[in-house]
């Protein structure tokens, strides 16, 4: 039942996110859970811990921070949430508060899946691996690995 | 002596006489509804007018954005005057409960206030007879929550218009709603674009005779700008003038005459952009309308182009930032002006146009009144679409010298110039202008118009973008600061006839981001994103009284009689917009290019005003 679950919910993110598959992270690989594990908490979307294995591969990897940057600005995103993420239409990156969750794989769904205030989904317009590299970027902001910080 | 008695008795007489015919009537006519064209009214005592007025000014009510369809917010009543303002009181207060900013101001129609609020764009009727009560209803629109990520600069809205017993305004997604003023039931709704693709609608309607003009908002998304009318019975949409494309939907047809060769020529809203830039070219109409009743034309300004990267898109970038004069049956234009061609900084002319009829060089005219964002107070002949002056008023201004009024085209500074990939630097004003979309007021009894004022600059560089819709076509980092001189606002008092400043109260710390309100009993009253609500004095800028609200303002006065014949004004409390929104805790103060660049502006906003809506009402 809970394979079955997990499966569904699989098979929805692939298709919000066309063309793309979570590196290292196939159907045969979720792990079951009880559902008493299953977090009812704030997270709209599917409700579920993201898999095992979606952290993100770019993580203070140097070029994949520089290469996020440009994407921020390719995709227009500095123009909802500020010229370096500091929010503006949308919110704030750089700061600790976020609204659908701050783990890797919380904030790669918020960019594939998009949110109920207007976020689009990018899961059918960006390839998976420039969202993570994005992801990446947003997690290096007000630290010492950001590039081009804002001054 | 017996001359002097004479002429004593005389003038007594005279007083008398105006007085009156002036003394507050309590009159709920609709501002509309009056036939009377032109009614200069004096305050008791008072020299000739400086101009005379061209529609019927509020009375006891206040039915339109702006009190009256020429956009004076010159109100007559004088109970409260530049002697008793000090002892101005609240009276009464009310919180919407929302803690976005809260732009615009409340109606009063026959003994109940109605305020919009900001998303979800909510209408609440205050029953004035019963300040201590419930309020009478709330009507809930539910408009669909997407349109909160597609506003440019918060979630505004500007305020409503009362016609024929209905409350119309609009709602962020798109629609424009008429709701019944007594039950706050709805009548109407109509949709009017596609929140989607990043339209979305904020500023407040006008209502002439059967007709609602609206426009919409998102030039920072890449939107085409227009000018939707309705039928104010049914809500039908009568006809769409769009702000660039070809003639057909710029509704140009034989009778525009434009009063310069610059905006002379067919199908300039294709012909002045590059390929099919058009399509994304912004120049949304989200400020104010005006009206002559006489000539029977509406009047109003277009935002900034699509793309703020000039190098994006070669050309004038017509009919962005532009004044346009249309008929308003039938919504076409009769002439039009286009205040910057190929717009380098985001200086949107959405500013009010008011109008009224003044001796120019000896002659009487119809003037056209336009303080631009880009830092010039524009006249102009608003049969005609001539130029008459444009003096700097802000004195920082230098994206420009100032206007040729031969070729009515500005005299560029070229070091100030934008570019694709180059960081210009102190470019004065900053794309939130010389003032903002916030309302100026005039007064006959000074001459003088008060105009809220900011004094703030930018670095620009433009940045190359990819249009995707529904998400900003922005092509710019921008990073806002204080201008020089100390002061970063002021309200500023400027001579109609002499066309200089004559006074200003100045703000050390922000920019005026509230509208103003003009009274025959010569009290001027705005406020500040501090959240001071102000009197002061019409002639002299002196502050008779000021209260601390909780919140910043940037909402506009308004003035009405109560229920109890007695004189009352009313402002809103709660920052936020552009500028403001710096004060919410989801913007980031370590990025002076957040907010599509504010923040280097705001320092210390957020400690200096919390969010959080209230509406409050003082009277004496």
């Amino acid at each position: 039942m809970q394979i079955r679950m997990v499966g569904l919910l699989l098979i929805v993110l692939a298709i919000a996110c066309t063309g793309c598959e979570s590196p290292g992270v196939t159907e045969g690989d979720a792990p079951p859970m009880p559902a008493t594990a299953v977090p009812v908490g704030p997270i709209p979307g599917n409700g579920v811990a993201p898999p095992l294995g979606s952290t993100d591969p770019y993580i203070n990897n140097p070029v994949a921070l520089e290469e996020g940057r440009k994407l921020f600005v390719w995709y227009n995103c500095y123009g909802c949430h500020g010229g370096h993420g500091g929010g503006g239409m949308g919110p704030s990156l750089r700061d600790q508060s976020w609204m659908y969750g701050s783990t890797d794989a919380q904030i790669f769904y918020s960019i594939a899946q998009g949110r109920g205030k207007g976020m689009p989904a990018w899961g059918t317009k960006i390839p998976e691996d420039q969202i993570w590299k994005l992801v990446a970027y947003i997690k290096s902001m007000r630290t010492p690995n950001e590039p081009d910080p804002p001054r | 002596m017996l001359r002097r008695i004479a002429e004593v008795g005389l003038a007594v007489l005279i007083a008398v006489v105006i007085g009156f015919w002036v003394w507050p009537r309590v009159d709920r006519t609709p501002a509309h509804a009056s036939s009377a064209a032109r009614n200069t009214q004096l305050a008791p005592g008072a020299a000739q007018p400086v101009f005379n007025f061209v529609s019927a000014l509020p009375k006891g009510d206040w039915t339109e954005p702006a009190g009256d369809l020429a956009n004076t917010r010159y109100s007559p009543l004088d109970q409260i005057n530049a002697q008793n303002a000090k002892s101005l009181k609240p009276i009464a207060m009310f919180s919407d409960g929302i803690p976005h900013g809260q732009e615009g101001q409340p109606l009063v129609v026959n003994d109940t206030m109605y305020i919009v609020t900001p998303f979800p764009n909510n209408l609440i009727a205050i029953d004035l007879k019963n300040l201590t009560g419930p309020v009478k209803w709330v009507f809930h629109p539910h408009p669909n929550p997407v349109a909160q990520g597609k506003a440019c600069c918060d979630t505004v809205n500007r305020g409503a218009a009362y016609g024929d017993g209905m409350i119309v305004y609009q709602l962020l997604d798109d629609h424009v709603v008429a709701v019944d003023a007594k039950t706050g039931k709805q009548v109407w709704r109509t949709e009017t674009g596609n929140v989607y693709v990043g339209e979305t609608a904020t500023s407040a309607p006008l209502i002439v005779k059967d007709k609602v003009y609206v426009g919409n908002a998102g030039s920072e998304l890449g939107v085409r700008g227009k000018l939707t009318c309705l039928d104010l019975k049914t809500g039908k949409i009568l006809w769409v003038a769009y702000s660039q494309g070809p003639d057909s939907e710029v509704r140009i047809g034989p009778d525009f005459h434009p009063y310069y060769k610059k905006d002379q020529g067919a199908n300039l809203g294709v012909k002045t952009w590059t390929n099919d830039m058009w399509k994304h070219g912004g120049g949304t109409i989200w400020g104010w309308i005006s009206y002559d009743p006489e000539l029977n034309m509406i009047y109003y300004g277009t935002g900034n182009p699509g793309v703020w990267d000039a190098d994006m898109r070669p050309g004038d970038n017509k009919w962005s930032i532009t004044i346009f004069a249309r008929d308003a049956d039938t919504g076409y234009a009769r002439w039009a002006y286009q205040v910057e061609p190929h717009d380098n900084y985001d200086y949107d002319e959405i500013m009010e146009n008011i109008l009224i009829d003044m001796n120019w060089d000896g002659h009487p005219r119809k003037l056209l009144l336009h303080p631009s964002r880009n830092g010039f107070m524009l006249v102009m002949d608003r049969q005609t679409g001539e130029l008459l002056s444009a003096k700097k008023f802000v004195d920082s201004t230098n994206w420009a010298s100032g206007y040729d009024l031969k070729t009515g085209l500005p005299i560029k500074n070229p070091a100030k110039a934008t570019h694709e990939g180059i960081v210009t630097q102190g470019i004065c004003p900053s794309s939130t202008g010389a003032k903002e979309f916030v309302p100026s007021a005039v007064s006959p009894l000074t001459g003088y118009l008060y105009i809220p004022t900011h004094n703030t600059c930018m670095n620009y560089e433009g940045l190359h973008a990819n249009y995707i819709a529904g998400t900003p076509f922005l092509g710019a980092s921008v990073k806002m600061y204080p201008g020089p001189g100390g002061f970063q606002g002021a309200l500023e008092a400027w001579d109609l006839k002499t066309q200089t400043p004559v006074w200003s109260v100045k703000d050390k710390t922000y920019p005026v981001y509230g509208g103003v309100l003009a009274t025959a009993g010569n009290v001027v009253f705005y406020g500040t994103l501090e959240g001071w609500f102000r009197a002061v004095d019409a002639r002299t800028g002196k502050i008779l009284w000021q209260y601390k609200t909780p919140s910043g303002i940037i909402g506009d006065p308004m003035t009405f009689l109560g229920p109890d014949g007695k004189q009352y004004v009313a402002i809103y409390s709660g920052i936020g917009g552009w500028m403001g929104a710096v004060a919410f805790p989801d913007i980031s103060m370590d990025d002076p290019y957040a907010a599509l660049g504010v923040v280097g502006a705001m320092n210390g906003i957020k400690q200096a005003s919390p969010p959080g809506n209230n509406i409050f009402i003082f009277g004496l």
